[in-house]
Parts: C-alpha cells; sequence; structure tokens
C-alpha cells in the first residue's frame, strides 16, 4: 500500500493529468457502447429470458454426429418505435457452432420484427446478428492499457502508429475505389512508403538509424514484390488457387499482390530497423570499427532473426485458414485437394513475405555501412 | 513448376547463402512447422480431442522447434521457452473467454455463399478452434519476442556477473520496450495484409459503419489483432522476471 502512495506522491501533475483522462475515457466509451442502442437504425433487442425447447441429434452424409437445439427466446426491444416491447424470437444452434451459436440472458442481438404483428402487444420476429461492439471496445482497451502499462512511451507510440496506418490503408482504398485510371500497384507503393515511413519515425525517431531502416525497408520489400511478379509471370500463376479467395468484388491478382506486398512490410520493417540498430550500435561503441568487423557481426545478427521472422509471418498467415480445413476435412474432401485449395495463396504469401525478410538483412546491413561511410567521410 | 516451389527454392537459396547451416536449419523449421499444424489440425477434426488441449500442445512443440532446434538449448532459450508458454496460456484464457462472449466462432454470414455445398454440423467445437487460431497466429510472434529479450539479458549477466535481480528484470523492460513497437507492427501488417479483400468488399457493397464493427468476420479480425498485440506485450515482463530469476537464482546456488 505504501508503494503506492509513494507512486502517487511520485507523479507529475501531467501524468496525473493523463492518467485521469484515459481513466475518464475508459468508462465513458464502456458505458456508451453498453448504451447506445439508440444510435442504431436497426432494432436492437436485449434477451430477457431463453428456453431450451428441443433436442435432436443429427448425422450427416460423412458420419459426423452433432446435436441440434432449439431455443425459445424472449426479448426486449431497446431502440426504434416499438421500444420496450417483448418480441418472440426461435434460435437454432448446433454444438459445433460453425455458424450458430447458443443465446442466453443479457445478450444484445439485431432483429427483424415481423410487420405483421407490430399492431399486436406480442411482437415475433427473427435474429439477425449479434451486437458486438461492447466485445471490441472492451479487447481495444485490454490491449491499450497493455500496451502502456508495459511500453509506457514506445506503447503509446505502436497504438498511434496502428491507429495511423489503419487510416491510411482505409484512406488509399477509397481512392482506388472511387478512381479507375490510377493503377492499384500505384496506390499500393505510395501507400508503403507513407507506411514505412511513420511506423519507423514513431517507433524509432528522426535519427540516421531510422533513415537507414527507412531506405533498407523500401528497397527491401519492393525487391521481394518484383521477385514475386516475375515468379507469378514466369510460371503463369500455376498452382495458385485463386477461386479460393474469399470476399472478391475486384480484379483479384491485384488485391492478392497487394496483400503480399502489406503483409511483409511489418516484418521487412523489423528485419532493417534490427539491422540499422545493432550495426549503428556496434559503431557508436567504436568508431574506428572496420567494416569488415561491421559486415561480420551484421550476418551474424542476421542469421539470428531470419528464421523467427519468417515464422511469425507462417503463423499469422496460415492459422486464419484452421476452420475452413476442418470443414473441407470433416466433410470428406482429400487431404491433398483440401490443403492446395485453402493454402497455396497462404503459403506464396508466406515465403513471398520470407524472400523479403531474407534480402532485407544484406540491404539493411549494407544501407547502414554507407550511412556510417559518409558520416566518417563527412569528419 | 509451380508458383510455390519456385518461390520456396528462391527462399531456401537466399537463406542458405545469407544464412549458412543456420539458414537451412530456419527453412527446415518452416516445414516441421508446417507438418505439426497439420497433425493437430487432423486431431482437431476427431470431436473426442479437445481443441484446447489440442493447441497447447502444438505450441509447446512449435515454440521448441523456434527455439531449440533454429537456436540451441542453453539457458537463453530455455527461459524465452518457459516464458513464451505461460504467456500462451494466460493469453489462451483470455481469448477463450472473449470467442464465447462475442460468440465470433465459426463462419461469418459473408462466407456462407461458397460453404452452400458443405455440412456444417460437423461436431467440432468451434468455439475453442476459434480461440485456437487466434492463440496460433500470434505464437510465432511470442516466441520472437522472448527471445530478443533473453538474449541480450543473458549477455548483459556474461559482462556484469554481479548485477542484481532488479536490474536485470530493468534492462530486459527497456529491451522490451526498444522492440514492442516492432514486433507489433509485423503483426498489424501482416493482418492488415490478409484483410485487403475484406476491406474493398465491405466499402464495395457499402456496408454502414454499425454494420461493419457488429459482422462476425470484422470483429473476429479485429478481435486477432488486439489478442495477438496484447500477447508479444505480455510476454516483455513474464520474460524479464523469469531471465532475471532464473540468472540470478543460478549464480546464488553455484555461490552456496
Amino acid at each position: 500500500m505504501n508503494t503506492i502512495i509513494n507512486r502517487l506522491e511520485k507523479m507529475t501533475a501531467k501524468q496525473m493529468l493523463l492518467y485521469g483522462m484515459l481513466a475518464i475515457c475508459f468508462v465513458a466509451s464502456l458505458v456508451f457502447v453498453n448504451y447506445n442502442y439508440s444510435f442504431y437504425e436497426r432494432p436492437i433487442a436485449k434477451i430477457t429470458e431463453a428456453h431450451l425447447q428441443d433436442t435432436s441429434e443429427t448425422t450427416d452424409l460423412y458420419e459426423n454426429t452433432d446435436t441440434i437445439y432449439t431455443q425459445e427466446i424472449t426479448a426486449e426491444l431497446k431502440n426504434g418505435e416499438e421500444k420496450g416491447k417483448l418480441i418472440h424470437l426461435t434460435n437454432e444452434y448446433s454444438a459445433s457452432g460453425a455458424f450458430d451459436q447458443e443465446y442466453s440472458v443479457g445478450n444484445d442481438l439485431f432483429v427483424y420484427i415481423n410487420p405483421d404483428t407490430v399492431d399486436d402487444n406480442e411482437l415475433t420476429g427473427s435474429i439477425l446478428d449479434v451486437k458486438r461492439d461492447k466485445y471490441i471496445v472492451f479487447v481495444a482497451w485490454i490491449f491499450i492499457f497493455t500496451l502502456l502499462f508495459v511500453g509506457k512511451k514506445q506503447g503509446l507510440f505502436s497504438i498511434v502508429s496502428l491507429v495511423v496506418n489503419a487510416l491510411i490503408l482505409s484512406y488509399a482504398l477509397d481512392i482506388y475505389l472511387r478512381t479507375s485510371d490510377i493503377s492499384f500497384v500505384l496506390i499500393c507503393s505510395t501507400s508503403v512508403i507513407l507506411f514505412t515511413v511513420i511506423s519507423l519515425l514513431l517507433v524509432n525517431g528522426f535519427n540516421e538509424k531510422t533513415y537507414a531502416a527507412i531506405i533498407a525497408t523500401i528497397v527491401g520489400t519492393f525487391s521481394s514484390l518484383l521477385i514475386s511478379y516475375i515468379v507469378i509471370w514466369a510460371t503463369s500463376g500455376k498452382g495458385l488457387r485463386y477461386e479460393e479467395m474469399q470476399f472478391l468484388t475486384r480484379p483479384y491478382k491485384d488485391i492478392f499482390m497487394a496483400g503480399v506486398f502489406i503483409g511483409s512490410l511489418g516484418a521487412v520493417m523489423d528485419v532493417a530497423i534490427t539491422m540499422s540498430s545493432s550495426i549503428f550500435g556496434l559503431f557508436e561503441k567504436n568508431h574506428n570499427i572496420s567494416i569488415k568487423a561491421l559486415t561480420k557481426s551484421g550476418m551474424e545478427i542476421g542469421k539470428d532473426i531470419m528464421g523467427t521472422m519468417t515464422n511469425i509471418l507462417f503463423f499469422a498467415y496460415v492459422s486464419g485458414s484452421i476452420p475452413m480445413l476442418i470443414l473441407y476435412l470433416k466433410n470428406g474432401s482429400p487431404l491433398g485437394f483440401t490443403l492446395s485449395m485453402n493454402l497455396s495463396l497462404e503459403f506464396a504469401r508466406a515465403l513471398a513475405g520470407g524472400i523479403g525478410i531474407v534480402l532485407t538483412i544484406p540491404i539493411g546491413l549494407y544501407t547502414s555501412i554507407l550511412f556510417i561511410n559518409r558520416k566518417r567521410a563527412r569528419k | 513448376m509451380s508458383v510455390l516451389v519456385c518461390l520456396g527454392a528462391i527462399l531456401l537459396i537466399l537463406m542458405v547463402v545469407i544464412g549458412g547451416k543456420k539458414g537451412a536449419r530456419s527453412f527446415l523449421a518452416i516445414f516441421f512447422n508446417f507438418g505439426v499444424l497439420l497433425f493437430i489440425i487432423l486431431l482437431m477434426t476427431n470431436p473426442a480431442f479437445h481443441p484446447i488441449t489440442l493447441t497447447l500442445i502444438a505450441c509447446v512443440i512449435i515454440s521448441c522447434i523456434n527455439l531449440f532446434y533454429i537456436n540451441e538449448v542453453n539457458t537463453k532459450t530455455k527461459t524465452a521457452f518457459l516464458s513464451s508458454i505461460i504467456t500462451t496460456v494466460i493469453l489462451l484464457f483470455f481469448i477463450l473467454l472473449l470467442t464465447e462472449k462475442a460468440k465470433i466462432h465459426g463462419f461469418g454470414e459473408e462466407e456462407t455463399e461458397e460453404l452452400g455445398i458443405f455440412s456444417l454440423y460437423i461436431g467440432v467445437d468451434f468455439v475453442k478452434i476459434g480461440a485456437s487460431v487466434i492463440i496460433m497466429s500470434a505464437i510465432g510472434a511470442i516466441t520472437d519476442t522472448a527471445m530478443a529479450i533473453s538474449s541480450p539479458m543473458r549477455e548483459l549477466f556474461y559482462h556484469h556477473p554481479l548485477i542484481n535481480r532488479k536490474e536485470l528484470f530493468a534492462f530486459g523492460i527497456r529491451i522490451g520496450k526498444d522492440i514492442l513497437g516492432t514486433s507489433a507492427n509485423t503483426l498489424f501488417f501482416a493482418f492488415f495484409g490478409g484483410y485487403i479483400a475484406l476491406l474493398i468488399w465491405f466499402k464495395d457493397l457499402s456496408y454502414s459503419l454499425d454494420e461493419i464493427v457488429n459482422s462476425k468476420i470484422f470483429s473476429s479480425e479485429m478481435i486477432t489483432i488486439f489478442c495477438s498485440g496484447i500477447g508479444v506485450t505480455l510476454v516483455i515482463p513474464i520474460t524479464s522476471w523469469i531471465t532475471a530469476y532464473s540468472l540470478v537464482r543460478g549464480r546464488e546456488k553455484k555461490e552456496a
């Protein structure tokens, strides 16, 4: 207890203000998302009662057994003209929950109100979706608190960089959708340069280390993109199952390449900044260090990071396909077909990213040495 | 030759040229990891096995590959391993609670069109599989961060053998802060790259903001980003504490 009081006494007015504002934002936003029904146009209902009505076993073509439940739900409408009225809903869900879910008292649901029943006291309707905004806000706060608590100022910068980059991405996509005459690759290249400059300056500040890393990142990303382009062109895209790409409304190849481009960027930046900080670190410790020694140490560091970095990308990409792979396999699809249908694009992405990571090691090394040489020459 | 074989060959050549033996090991590690992932997925199709237990087993094996196979078995990798597993377990409980509440498991409305031919009543627990997906997305980044902290802490201890536990811990946190930004960025951009198609879809079909935020797909993507961010951050103090504790205890044992 004493230590807490001690800490509180040591805090400056500025820090107090900052923490206070954070706490106010936290409470206000949580209250808001829990009571923001009137901001929605779609009718929302809060479940007041839920009863299990019926249970039945099913077996499908592939001998998979599952249990299907039927729920009778009574919910209170929270917005719109029918606010305060009760609505009766039925929900069918399975034990596996691939596309359905069990609801319980207190859940908020988006509902469709059957217009024939509006005049009656008892409304009926169907369930459209779950109101999920409060959970996103809650996790976002846990994320913000963890980053600020562990990372302090650097944590704050990571949050800012995440938000700024997300806004740039959204804006770039808007431009792409509105203008058909600017090529997608051009828009992506511009955004990649913006992403790199902003993220690295935020993470590392204005100094030569950062400049070297920015150049290395841009050169590394573009060379890996070039290699992927050439490979896809030379093999005419053999083995890539574009047809399994989800959510397509636009030319699929462009979107896939943009995904490769932006997806590997974070990892390439990480490698570039690791290379430049460690090489500048060695130089600062000993200003007379030879270029040969720098190259040797730089390569050692590069070897240490390339394995783990490629694995980060691999898991980030491939894990998302797990539910789909399970669905395919449980529906009697052969293993080879399942894998090539679901993983060919993810694998291509991970491999292209890996190429970017490995290429950035020598590129980062030589850009840093270039900057060091320039520094020496100026003296 | 297919695109994958070609890209794989280029990656292998680059890794061996730049990384030598270690590069070749790093390349093989990707395939071992894929093997583990595939094996776990095959086991998950059997409802008799608990998906969370399988996920934990997968995380242990994957951490072993990433830490002990690519590097070596030594104090650095051992503490990094322990810290990764502890972080994973903590994160797993948090995610499990969340996926169940927010109902983000399984497939979204936008995906059902192409799922028409499949039977969806397949008897495996998609809530737990959803949690496992989030954990597995972050496991690579968690082991990487753990290693990036324990390794310089070991170096510092080697150069200053008399340093006390508190100072070591503070050093670990300081390193962690420096790499926090970049490891978080690595994950953010990897996810952004994957979500471009989804974002264009939302914009093209002019979804309203409230439809986007509350849709299952978008919320599960956001929750994945945030949870993996929490994971790479959480591993920093955990690794610093465990490494500081084990290094100092090792010294005390020697003295006694």
